[in-house]
């Protein structure tokens, strides 16, 4: 009896070893453990057997079957894992095929240029004020202190609605706009979004409408040295950290002192390149104290409270930011361009 | 202005190259735009002596020089011009030299003989050929025999002389003058200036008084007019260094008479005019303001007419120029004049800008007055042109000065204290730096002795502080009932800081010994301030040459620059305020960024419009949009209007991307339009924030397994949909609408009551026609005011349902003119209390019903939030909305 198992063991073990898909691993399954598979019939041949003997034949078999249980299912996993391996093999796609993509909206450099000036002196305390395109011309100039004939109203050859009424061409009513909104006397922090407009003939470096954004701040004890920190500080938020900042004395009727303001270069920090013409700095800025007189127009005390302003381009930061060598490109709203942002 | 360099060295010694002169120049707010160098290509050009000339062995017109360059061994050099001779020196062009005109020299061999070197001709070496011998103007430039050999070419052409081109402020007219740069320099550097010294010697016994008459009708606009005789005049053309000088500062010379003017008034920026004396009737003339349609012939021949009002010099006749801008024809100085009468005046700044702009003529000395000149300084100017005609022997001079100066011009003081001035610019600058600064720029400044200025206004401030001292003292003293603390309150400062101290014990317990001590340092401090302001005060006197300084705050400008702007310290503003945007502009950031994560892109355009775009839109001729803001000087006639729609900017932007071949756009665009509020313009106009979008092309971008599919309406309205989610703004309606410039079957409205959200569209044919868009174009508008007005202010969280929900599908038929929109609304509207949504998911007209009917399938889902919900309890709410729709529609369930 013994050696019949061992036999039929040994059987079994071979034609496991012989199957080689699942169907034919489940025939072997059956022919050898099936209800009428041979260890059964083997079984089944125990009635003939001892009761001496019969415990012991009992164990035998059924470590048999154990162990063609044990062996069919090694193999079926190994089948079974040979078989998935095949599928996925049928199952593959060319992933060098590009994925499929979805329309992707930008916003425009302009606005996120804006965007980082703003949140910048936003963080500084700065509230963002706005007032009209479409100004009188005694907030864009007489409350600056041009008054009608000035000569600096050269420098901004406007738009004329009216005698009386133009396209803002400066950013800077707003100042006067926001100081008569206050409480005499009453500190401002601001700064001063906008469209601004001047009569300049359309090409690379000019445009006759741009953005501008103007920064006011009023206070008991504000000075000049405030202002340079100020500028500083926001040229290195915008710039980069190893950017420094050169004052130069300058003259707009609103400020006094006044200083246009030089950025070492974007791109040579300093050394001298194409974009900064070889000097090194870069101007972005005009900016000075804000002249009493023009504290006096908008109800505020030169003798109590002094304070900066200034004013800056956002294209001309936008074009430095992003490389730009022409501004039209901002305005020309070519879909290839805005898709870069 | 413009100067050679030169000529600044006249007057004051400069150890500076250009760059660096212009560079102090520019960084004390005196801008130099730019430095001529006038060597520039002779770096490397010399002169040489032909010490030896030889034929060349294999040319017939080719020479072999040996040079003499002042160096050891002679140069070798092959020419091919004809008109060179032993003996002779020209300008050597060395080896590396690189030419004023662009040439580059190398060494080389011509027909095999080396040359290292090239002779110069004028043309190479840029210059001027007018007056060198014909020869010369081909062949070499021959010099001097006596020239030394091994010269730099450059200064012995006298090409040394760079030029500084300053691009001045408005501000600074004093700076227009070669002695106004050379004052800035000699503060600047430290050096002593040599300013002209002026005298003139009246050798004509005759008096200019007697001779002429000058007179001033417009005071106003003419503060004074100065003039002086000149008689004996001898025109001739001016000695060579006036005319250097001139052409350096870019002014052409024309005889010693004008050019002796122009260069007075270069050196001290005081214009001058010369008149014929013979030519001006009644030897009379009159400062006075031009009577409309007079006539005006000037120097340049042009007949104008006035315009009335500006003003005008005239003899007894006529206007003989137009004061300050440009002198008259008639008397113009000519070969014939003997007699000249010379004019030197102040005109108003103002007016004379305005002349100058409306004829179109802007001089050397309109640029001058429009910036203001110094009224002190005519007559100096007029004795500085009598003194250098009259030292070339061209003249002689008339004794006097004729001069009407109705107003002399009072002098300008200022009074400021250093303390003052350092806290305007956040400096520490002594008493003496500050003091040093204006003195050496001319100002007059003395100390302000003690008390005496100050004590007014020192008493008054003292008076009002005890004032509310007393005040407050008393408030307290009711309070804390401490009688001896009132009846003290009118006392004198001394006893009242007295009884304050006294007081402070009293009221020790009562809380107000922190009040009383604040007054004891308030007091300190305004003594301490009262103290600085006694021993720092001054009173400065601005000098002639400055109109620009009237206030402390110019001082400190003065101070700021010469000490250099980058001697100032970096701090920032004291204390703190919160910044903030406000409800809209973040309402606007909010809209940007939720359009632009739905796959669009932001567009910025200008601002103006024309008619033309509106026919191109079809806005009808009575439309409130055709009533747009015109501008009086637009930049082309193309665009002279504001606009009344961002869509005129839009489709602008739209037709130029087609035009480029780039056919899938997706834009916005969120900026103000201009609605007047009448016409013409009288007021500002309102100036509403409005949003458009525009969608075209493919509704995927292309690729190997995407929807080929172009954009269609429920694209745009799929992307208003998202927007209106975004801003969690619910419950709006949307109809049919109408729209000048969309399809009228494919345009949809959005609303909330009457307001209108969105408008929603196909553009229509003949206006994409009109734009040249061969392509369906889908557009969006919308107010932003009525956006925010309607978008949720909170947050209001949708609770998670806690049971689950069933869904039945309705899939009717209706007639096929049916809205959909409408189905929906009676479903909503039936839907009991336990419906919870209904989407519609699909739409089918085609064969399989008929023509006349379409089929709408809705999947309708209920809820209850209180428990699960029975089946038979949704089936009799989907009845109950079947029934409805049968009634409201005639529909039929789709079998």
């Amino acid at each position: 009896m013994e050696q019949q198992i061992n036999e039929l063991r040994g059987r079994a073990a071979e034609a496991v070893d012989a199957a080689t898909n699942l169907r034919e691993l489940d025939d072997v399954r059956v022919k050898f453990l099936g209800k009428k598979g041979e260890l059964t019939t083997l079984l089944r041949g125990m009635s003939k057997l001892t009761a001496e003997e019969r415990p012991i034949v009992g164990k035998l078999v059924n470590e048999a079957r154990a162990q063609i249980e044990q062996i069919i299912a090694e193999k079926n996993s190994k089948l079974k894992a040979a078989e998935l391996q095949s599928k996925l093999a049928t199952e593959t796609i060319d992933v060098t095929l590009p994925g499929r993509r979805v329309h992707d909206g930008h916003l425009h450099p302009l606005t996120l240029t804006l965007n980082r000036v703003k949140e910048i002196f936003v963080s500084m305390g700065y509230s963002v004020e706005e007032g009209p395109e479409v100004e009188t011309d005694y907030y864009n100039f007489e409350a600056l202190n041009l008054p009608k004939d000035h000569p600096a109203r050269d420098m901004q050859d406007s738009f004329y609605i009216t005698e009386e009424i133009l396209l803002r061409t400066q950013t800077s009513p707003v100042q006067a706009r926001t100081m008569e909104r206050h409480r005499d006397n009453e500190p401002i922090r601001m700064i001063a979004p906008g469209r601004v407009y001047r009569r300049d003939d359309y090409d690379a470096s000019h445009s006759p409408m741009f953005t501008q954004v103007e920064g006011l701040v009023i206070d008991k004890g504000i000075s000049f040295a405030d202002l340079k920190g100020t500028l500083e500080d926001f040229s290195k938020k915008i710039f980069g950290e190893k950017t420094k900042i050169r004052l130069r004395p300058s003259f707009f009727p609103f400020t006094e002192p006044s200083a246009e303001v030089d950025v070492s270069c974007v791109m040579c920090h300093g050394e001298g390149c194409k974009v900064c013409q070889g000097t090194g700095w870069l101007e972005i800025l005009g900016a000075g104290m804000v002249h009493p007189d023009v504290l006096k127009m908008s109800g505020y005390d030169p003798a109590e409270v002094s304070g900066f302003a200034f004013g800056m381009g956002i294209e001309r930061i936008a074009m430095l930011t992003y490389g730009l060598d022409d501004m039209r490109l901002l305005y020309d709203n070519d879909v290839r361009f805005l898709k870069q942002f | 202005m413009q100067v050679s360099t030169k000529w600044l060295k006249d007057y004051i010694d400069i150890d500076l190259t250009s760059d660096e002169l212009a560079d102090k120049f520019t960084m004390a707010g005196i801008p130099v735009e730019n430095v001529i160098h006038a060597d520039e290509g002779l770096e490397k050009v010399v002169t040489g002596r032909i010490v030896e000339l030889k034929a060349h062995p294999d040319s017939d017109h080719l020479q072999i020089c040996q040079m003499d360059i002042g160096a050891e061994n002679l140069l070798q050099v092959i020419t091919g011009a004809p008109n060179v001779a032993e003996g002779q020196v020209v300008p050597v062009a060395l080896v590396g030299a690189h030419l004023p005109n662009g040439q580059k020299i190398s060494k080389g061999k011509m027909r095999g003989v080396t040359s290292n070197g090239m002779l110069c001709s004028a043309g190479e070496l840029k210059l001027e050929l007018e007056g060198l011998p014909i020869e010369q103007q081909t062949g070499i430039y021959i010099l001097p025999d006596d020239t030394p050999a091994g010269l730099p070419a450059a200064q012995v052409l006298g090409l040394d002389d760079d030029i500084l081109e300053f691009e001045l402020t408005a501000n600074r007219g004093d700076c227009f003058s070669v002695v106004g740069l050379v004052r800035e320099l000699a503060v600047l550097t430290g050096k002593t200036p040599r300013y002209p010294e002026v005298s003139v010697n009246e050798d004509d016994a005759s008096e200019s008084a007697a001779l002429v008459k000058i007179g001033i009708d417009a005071p106003d606009l003419c503060s004074r007019f100065s003039a002086r005789v000149l008689t004996n005049v001898k025109l001739a053309p001016s000695p060579e260094w006036i005319v250097k000088r001139l052409e350096g500062a870019g002014m052409r010379a024309i005889n010693n008479v004008v050019d002796v003017t122009n260069f007075v008034m270069l050196e001290f920026g005081q214009p001058l005019h010369a008149y014929d004396f013979d030519k001006v009737v009644g030897h009379e003339l009159t400062a006075r303001r031009a009577i409309e349609g007079e006539p005006l012939h000037t120097l340049d021949d042009t007949n104008r007419l006035a315009k009335g009002g500006e003003l005008v010099i005239a003899d007894a006749e006529k206007a003989a120029g137009l004061a300050g801008i440009m002198g008259g024809f008639e008397s113009e100085i000519t070969d014939t004049t003997t007699t000249v009468i010379l004019e030197a005046a102040c005109f108003n700044s103002a007016s004379i800008r305005r002349t100058s702009r409306a004829v179109g003529i802007h001089s050397e000395a309109s640029g001058r007055f429009e910036r203001g000149t110094n009224i002190n300084g005519t007559v100096n100017a007029l004795d500085r042109v009598a003194q250098l005609l009259q030292d070339m022997g061209a003249c002689k001079v008339c004794r006097g000065v004729v001069d009407v100066y109705p107003n002399p011009k009072a002098e300008v003081k200022i009074k400021f204290t250093s303390a003052q001035l350092n806290a305007r610019l956040g400096t520490q600058y002594t008493d003496e730096q500050i003091v040093d600064v204006l003195e050496a720029l001319g100002f007059e400044v003395d100390p302000i002795n003690k008390v005496e200025e100050l004590t007014d206004d020192v008493v008054d401030k003292f008076a009002a502080a005890t004032k509310n001292f007393s005040k407050a003292a008393r408030k307290i003293g009711e309070k804390s009932n401490v009688e001896g603390f009132m009846k003290n309150l009118g006392a004198t400062f001394g006893g009242l800081f007295k009884n304050a101290d006294k007081a402070q014990d009293a009221v020790k317990d009562s809380g107000v010994d922190e009040f009383v001590k604040n007054i004891g340092s308030a007091v300190g401090d305004m003594v301490k301030t009262v103290d600085m302001k006694i021993s720092s005060a001054f009173e400065v006197t601005v000098p002639d040459w400055r109109n620009d300084v009237r206030l402390p705050d110019d001082l400190s400008e003065e101070v700021a620059r010469i000490f250099g702007f980058d001697k100032i310290p970096s701090t920032l503003p004291k204390g703190n305020q919160q910044g903030h945007q406000s409800a809209t502009q973040n309402f606007i950031d909010r809209v940007k960024n939720i359009l632009s994560g739905l796959g669009m892109c932001e567009e910025l355009s200008f601002a103006f419009t024309s008619e033309a775009m509106f026919d191109k839109m079809q806005i009808p001729a009575d439309s409130k949009l055709r009533r747009a803001v015109p501008i009086m000087n637009p930049l082309t006639d193309e665009a002279p209007l504001l606009r009344t729609t961002l869509l005129a900017s839009i489709f602008e932007n739209a037709a130029r991307n087609f035009s480029r071949k780039n056919e899938d756009v997706r834009l916005f665009e969120i900026a103000p339009v201009f609605v007047p509020k009448a016409l013409p313009v009288t007021e500002l106009p309102h100036e509403p924030q409005q949003l458009v979008g525009l969608l075209m092309g493919r509704r995927e971008p292309k690729g190997w397994s995407q929807d080929a599919a172009q954009v269609d309406f429920y694209d745009a309205k799929g992307i208003v949909e998202e927007l209106l989610s975004g801003l969690s703004i619910g419950k709006y309606t949307v109809e049919a609408g109408e729209h000048y410039a969309l399809h009228p079957g494919k345009t949809a409205v959005f609303k909330k009551g009457r307001d209108i959200l969105v408008t929603v569209g196909e553009v229509h044919p003949n206006v994409a026609e009109a734009l040249g868009i061969r392509k369906k174009i889908y557009v969006f508008e919308a107010e932003i005011d009525t956006l925010q007005k309607f978008a949720a202010k909170k947050f209001s969280l949708e609770t998670l349902p806690k049971y689950p929900s069933i869904s039945r599908d309705l899939a009717i038929l209706v007639d096929h003119d049916t809205a959909a929109g409408a189905v929906e609304k009676v479903i909503v509207a039936n839907g009991g209390q336990f419906f919870k949504g209904v989407t519609l998911f699909d739409v089918y007209t085609g064969e399989r019903i008929s023509a006349d009917k379409k089929s709408l399938a809705f999947a309708i889902e209920f809820r209850s939030n209180e428990r699960t919900l029975k089946d038979a309890e949704a089936d009799a709410a989907f009845q109950n909305i079947l029934a409805a729709v049968e009634r409201d529609f005639g529909a039929t369930l789709r079998s």
